[in-house]
């Protein structure tokens, strides 16, 4: 439990600091941090999906390549970490174009 | 242009996602998860010891869990529970096949070559178990002594018994559910779950 403290209790004093810096040297308003938070539960809710689509997507990939190939493909390969990380990323460049769109 | 509606469901899918993730990092529960589902060690005497695979890299360096995995069947062989090491795992992507590597260690620690039996070929867990119940005919004997991780045995047991073996369990730790770290937890949780959709895939597969 002491770790997770700690990490939180960093995450939380340089999340302070952050919101401090932002709104005497930026001007930001606290009261956008509301809509900030919507975003980020947005953005990990379609991280999400989209990790669930590139798994599903590459399962079935997996399998018609072993088909196809008749050399053998691990399935191991689409539970790579990095997977996640990629897919972070989609999510993140799907919600700035649904935002650059309007 | 039209303001697009907020994404509501996918903000829920989100903020439960951040609830999941602050569970299986920040607290225990995943380590009582995986205690529930891991097998528990009942070593006995056998006819083998049968370690599975587990990858190497393109330079012959065992991964972690193969190490493991080897030192677990090496240590039964030292307590004089079987009379033969069979060392699994293939060549990965060009690297030198993985159960010669571990052969030459074993022989290295001592073990004396005719009681290495090496076997390369299997890719699968499914395919090493046809593999070894082959061996095993050659061989002489039924009863294995299996090696692999705590999460991965309740699979392979399966696998071996449907080819016709009798299986002694003999799990090492590979992760550990007293894992303290958050990402240690999340590790572990990756594991977990991994073996959950892979029983879920040979169930429905009928393939276990």
């Amino acid at each position: 439990m002491g770790d997770a403290l700690y990490l939180i209790g960093l995450v939380a004093l340089t999340s302070a600091l952050v919101w401090v810096a932002g709104r005497r040297l930026l001007g930001l308003q606290t009261s956008a941090l509301r809509p900030a938070l919507r975003r980020l539960l947005e953005w990990v809710g379609l991280t999400v999906l989209l990790y669930a689509l590139n798994l599903f997507a590459g399962f079935a990939l997996v399998l018609l390549l072993r088909k196809l190939t008749g050399s053998f493909v691990s399935m191991y390969i689409n539970t790579d970490a990095t997977l996640v990380l990629l897919s972070a990323f989609q999510a993140l460049v799907f919600q700035w174009w649904r935002a650059e769109s309007e | 242009m039209a303001r697009r509606p907020p994404l509501r469901l996918v903000s829920i899918l989100g903020a439960l996602t951040l609830v999941l993730f602050a569970l299986l990092a920040f607290t225990p529960a995943i380590g009582a998860i995986s205690r529930r589902l891991d097998s528990v060690p009942e070593p006995g005497p056998a006819d083998a010891i049968v370690v599975l695979g587990a990858g190497s890299t393109r330079d012959g360096v065992l991964s972690d869990p193969s190490l493991r995995r080897f030192v677990g069947g090496l240590l039964l062989y030292r307590r004089g529970l079987a009379p033969r090491l069979i060392l699994m795992g293939p060549a990965y992507q060009g690297s030198p096949m993985e159960a010669e590597t571990r052969a030459g260690l074993a022989r290295e620690l001592g073990v004396p070559a005719d009681a290495i039996v090496v076997e390369g070929r299997g890719l699968t867990t499914r395919r090493e178990a046809a593999l070894v119940a082959q061996r095993m005919g050659e061989l002489g004997g039924k009863r294995v002594l299996l090696v692999t991780s705590a999460q991965h045995m309740h699979r392979a047991r399966r696998f071996f018994e449907r080819a016709g073996l009798e299986v002694v369990p003999a799990p090492v730790i590979e992760h550990s559910p007293l894992a303290q770290s958050p990402d240690g937890r999340l590790e572990l949780a990756r594991i977990v779950i991994q073996e959950g959709l892979a029983r879920l895939y040979y169930r429905l597969s009928g393939l276990l």
